[in-house]
């Protein structure tokens, strides 16, 4: 359907809504133009006709938006139920009037506990009860519910629609782009949040002549924020100042959390998860330096690190209590608030996460792209096409643009548009230097555990690590046992299919850490 | 009872006992009335200087917080509320009520002595988690998911057991010739149970009732699985307090808390004596 005929047939369904014509001439109309396009298909498209029409909308949101319509006045049930992580309807809940007031479709939000909309979902692949239309889960559950049959592949529908997930100038991200929505190589759910750890330090502390001449005459370099891992230790043991509730870094080492600092050390030594075949590869030299590492930073965290939730750290960061923090994008926009940074804002100096030092002497820079929230459409939802366009529309360029700096949600930016070409909103929210940061941090970013039992081996992971963290483990120990742990889940979930997405997963990464983990190397 | 001073080693323990138990009592209760920015404050703060009811105003509107750069909260706690009084007291109704039946039935009638019970028992011999999903798929296919009815018969189902042999161990300990000597009047077996047994075992009847009640209203797990948009438990509401802007809401948390510890505690209150009298009965055999 042309964009003018579409225009027309729009025309024809207001004025029948707004009671002008009757249902018969409705009808009338409506026919002609279908019998219109109908012709026109058959006679000038090729078999990719559809799907160029629908490229030739100006945008995403736009072929969303035509996409929507279309689907919300055939459909019987106008409404659309989602199921989201409390804390993140903030990010949505602007454009419910427009659904319902455009469309007629009234969008229903079923709010569950970050931990539990996992775990409702596979409830959901087992009940089929249809209840849900679209689902945000974090990028580490789209492999076990697509295998289990609950979400769908998107592929084809973003091939007609054309999210541009891809593009380069407005699209998400590379690699992101692909850890995040990808599973073996299909899209199985479209990006809504950004979530990548990046640092920040306090500037006003980096500002202070007697702290950069003591630290020059100490460390023999400038002081500034740490470019490497070595420095950032360097900077948590200086600043560190217990007796004024002043702490080095505020690193979390709580249960949950522990194993993203470990997974973004060991990245930035040049180290994925699992070699070629599967194995793990933390158990090695690699490893052990990484948690001797965090064993050695101890010393200069804040008290509470071994009970921090993102909240609790993003809290005590905001009141002044340390100089280092690893924070989600979220938690510089609370270090950024007054109300919630009341000792920090106007004083972070925000950076990209240190590198480490590789033997040939080049500094390998590596983040972490963790948690971050998508949409999935559920295979048992009555109106699926429905879901998708929405999915699609709201993660477009402009509204996702628009959404993420509404208060009271998780997004965070995602999309090139957001860090390289922001709106004001966005320089408001984030700073035009901080999304930036962003932008070089993400390019660099290596992929969570986004595999068949993915959650497991992240806990399998997590618990030995903390385990060594809190002294109950010898390192090596720790990690033999968490290696161990690995072997058998990946036995159970079948060694060749998890073998096959974990090649699928890798194989988009930034070229230098390519080349330092060995990946370009590897045959499946 | 004995009723002697009590000995000066006995009191700074009874005080220790009693800081233990009230303590996070106290602290409930304090964060449910501070603002929020006193709800993570470092040094803590024990009472507010500033105390204010707008974790209990949130509850019921949320949008009472936004006055405090709090957003992103999205339900009231009204349907939770609602949905916790619902559920816990039918389900205790009905639980206690089979349960008195089948002790009844148990004590005085049965023919085995431990093959019943102990089958009655098995339903709590397993971790509640392992029936979860199967309660799932049927009641999917019975349309009581994320419904009220669903809900209460699970918690019946849950903690039937559990009042049948606590009645039961009440029933055990009455002499059957009090129920004989009311038949022997010309009461039916039913009239004697309900005039004779079901009177002199009223203590045990209430402590279970409140034993029960209290499991149905702290109950998680099962509400957590079987609810979506309709069916609402204050445990369920609890865990859902988390917003982007202020992460955990710990005062509204707390208001809600305190909200639900209030039933308990007055429910304890006029049926302290009746508790008393139920946990220690049949203590001393004959």
């Amino acid at each position: 359907m042309s964009v003018d005929t579409r225009g027309a047939a729009q025309e024809i369904a207001a004025s029948y809504d707004s009671g002008k014509i009757d249902r018969r001439t409705f009808l009338r109309r409506m026919g002609l133009i279908g019998v219109g396009v109908a012709v026109a298909n058959a006679v000038s498209l090729s078999p990719l006709g559809a799907v160029k029409a629908w490229a030739a909308i100006s945008g995403p949101e736009d072929r969303a938006w035509a996409l929507a319509k279309e689907k919300a006045a055939a459909a019987t049930k106008k409404s659309l139920t989602l199921l989201i992580p409390t804390g993140s309807i903030g990010n949505m809940t602007p454009y419910v009037d427009k659904w319902k007031n455009e469309l007629g479709v009234s969008l229903e939000f079923i709010e569950e506990p970050d931990e539990v909309v996992h775990t409702k979902g596979m409830q959901e692949a087992v009940a089929k009860t249809g209840r849900y239309d679209v689902m945000m889960p974090t990028a580490m559950s789209y492999p076990d519910w697509f295998d289990s049959g609950l979400i769908y592949d998107l592929t084809d529908w973003t091939e007609k629609y054309q999210p541009d997930l891809f593009n380069k100038e407005w699209g998400v991200v590379f690699p992101a782009s692909h850890h995040a929505q990808l599973y073996n190589g299909r899209v199985v759910g479209l990006l809504c949040d950004g979530d990548q750890i990046t640092l920040l330090c306090r500037k006003d502390y980096l500002e202070k002549p007697d702290k950069a001449k003591a630290f020059a005459d100490q460390y023999g370099y400038p002081l500034d924020a740490p470019k490497t891992w070595k420095e950032y230790y360097n900077l948590a043991k200086f600043m560190h100042d217990p007796k004024n509730n002043f702490y080095g870094t505020l690193e979390y080492r709580s249960r949950y959390y522990c194993k993203w600092m470990f997974m973004q050390r060991l990245a930035s030594k040049g180290s994925l998860w699992f070699d070629q075949d599967m194995n793990p590869t933390f158990n090695s030299p690699k490893g052990l330096e990484v948690l001797e590492d965090m064993l050695a930073v101890n010393e200069f965290l804040h008290p509470d690190a071994f009970s921090f939730t993102w909240s609790s750290n993003y809290n005590a960061y905001g009141r002044g209590e340390g100089f280092l923090n690893i924070v989600w994008p979220s938690g510089f926009k609370y270090s950024k608030a007054p109300s919630t940074g009341p000792a920090t804002t106007g004083k972070i100096k925000a950076t990209v996460m240190p590198a480490d030092t590789l033997p040939d002497g080049t500094n390998l820079y590596a983040g972490m792209f963790c948690w971050g929230y998508g949409f999935a459409i559920s295979k048992y939802s009555a109106n699926p096409d429905l879901s998708y366009a929405y999915a699609q529309w709201m993660t477009s360029p402009t509204i996702s643009a628009d959404a993420i700096p509404y208060l009271g949600g998780y997004s965070d930016p995602y999309r090139v548009n957001h860090m390289l070409a922001p709106t004001e909103r966005l320089i408001e929210t984030y700073t035009t230097d901080y999304l930036k940061i962003l932008y070089n941090n993400i390019v660099n970013t290596v992929p969570d555990f986004c595999l068949p039992g993915g959650f497991e081996y992240q806990d399998a992971l997590d618990k030995e690590v903390h385990a060594c963290l809190t002294g109950d483990k010898k390192p090596k120990d720790a990690l033999d046992d968490a290696a161990q742990q690995f072997d058998r889940i990946t036995r159970r979930k079948g060694k060749e299919k998890v073998r096959k997405s974990w090649f699928a997963l890798t194989e988009n990464l930034a070229e230098p850490i390519k080349i330092a983990t060995g990946r370009g190397n590897w045959k499946l | 009872m004995l009723n002697r001073p009590l000995s000066l080693a006995q009191i700074p323990l009874i005080v220790i006992g009693l800081v233990l138990c009230l303590f996070p009592i106290f602290w409930l209760v304090m964060t449910a009335i501070k603002p929020p920015i006193d709800w993570n404050a470092s040094p803590a703060i024990w009472i507010p200087s500033e105390p204010t009811l707008i974790n209990f105003r949130t509850l019921f509107n949320p949008d009472a917080i936004r006055a405090y750069g709090v957003g992103g909260v999205s339900q009231a706690a009204t349907r939770a509320v609602m949905g916790s009084i619902l559920a816990s007291i039918s389900a205790t109704f009905l639980a206690v009520g089979l349960g008195l039946i089948s002790a009844i039935g148990l004590s005085r009638y049965s023919r085995t002595n431990w093959a019943t019970p102990l089958i009655i028992l098995s339903g709590r011999m397993f971790p509640p988690a392992a029936i979860a999903v199967p309660f799932v798929i049927i009641f999917s296919l019975t349309n009581l998911m994320d419904t009220y009815p669903g809900l209460i018969a699970v918690y019946t189902a849950v903690t039937l057991p559990f009042s049948t042999w606590m009645l039961k161990s009440f029933v055990d300990d009455l002499p059957r010739e009090m129920e004989e000597a009311a038949m022997l009047d010309g009461k039916s077996r039913l009239m004697a149970h309900l005039t004779v047994t079901v009177p002199l075992i009223r203590g045990g009847i209430f402590s279970t009732t409140m034993l029960v009640f209290i499991l149905n209203w702290s109950e998680y797990m099962f509400a957590q699985v079987l609810s979506n948009t309709e069916l609402a438990t204050i445990p369920v509401q609890l865990a859902k307090y988390v917003t982007a802007t202020a992460g955990t809401l710990y005062g509204v948390q707390a208001a809600l808390a305190v909200l639900a510890m209030a039933p308990l505690i007055v429910g304890g209150y006029f049926i302290q004596g009746h508790l008393a009298r139920g946990l220690t009965f049949g203590a001393i055999k004959k």
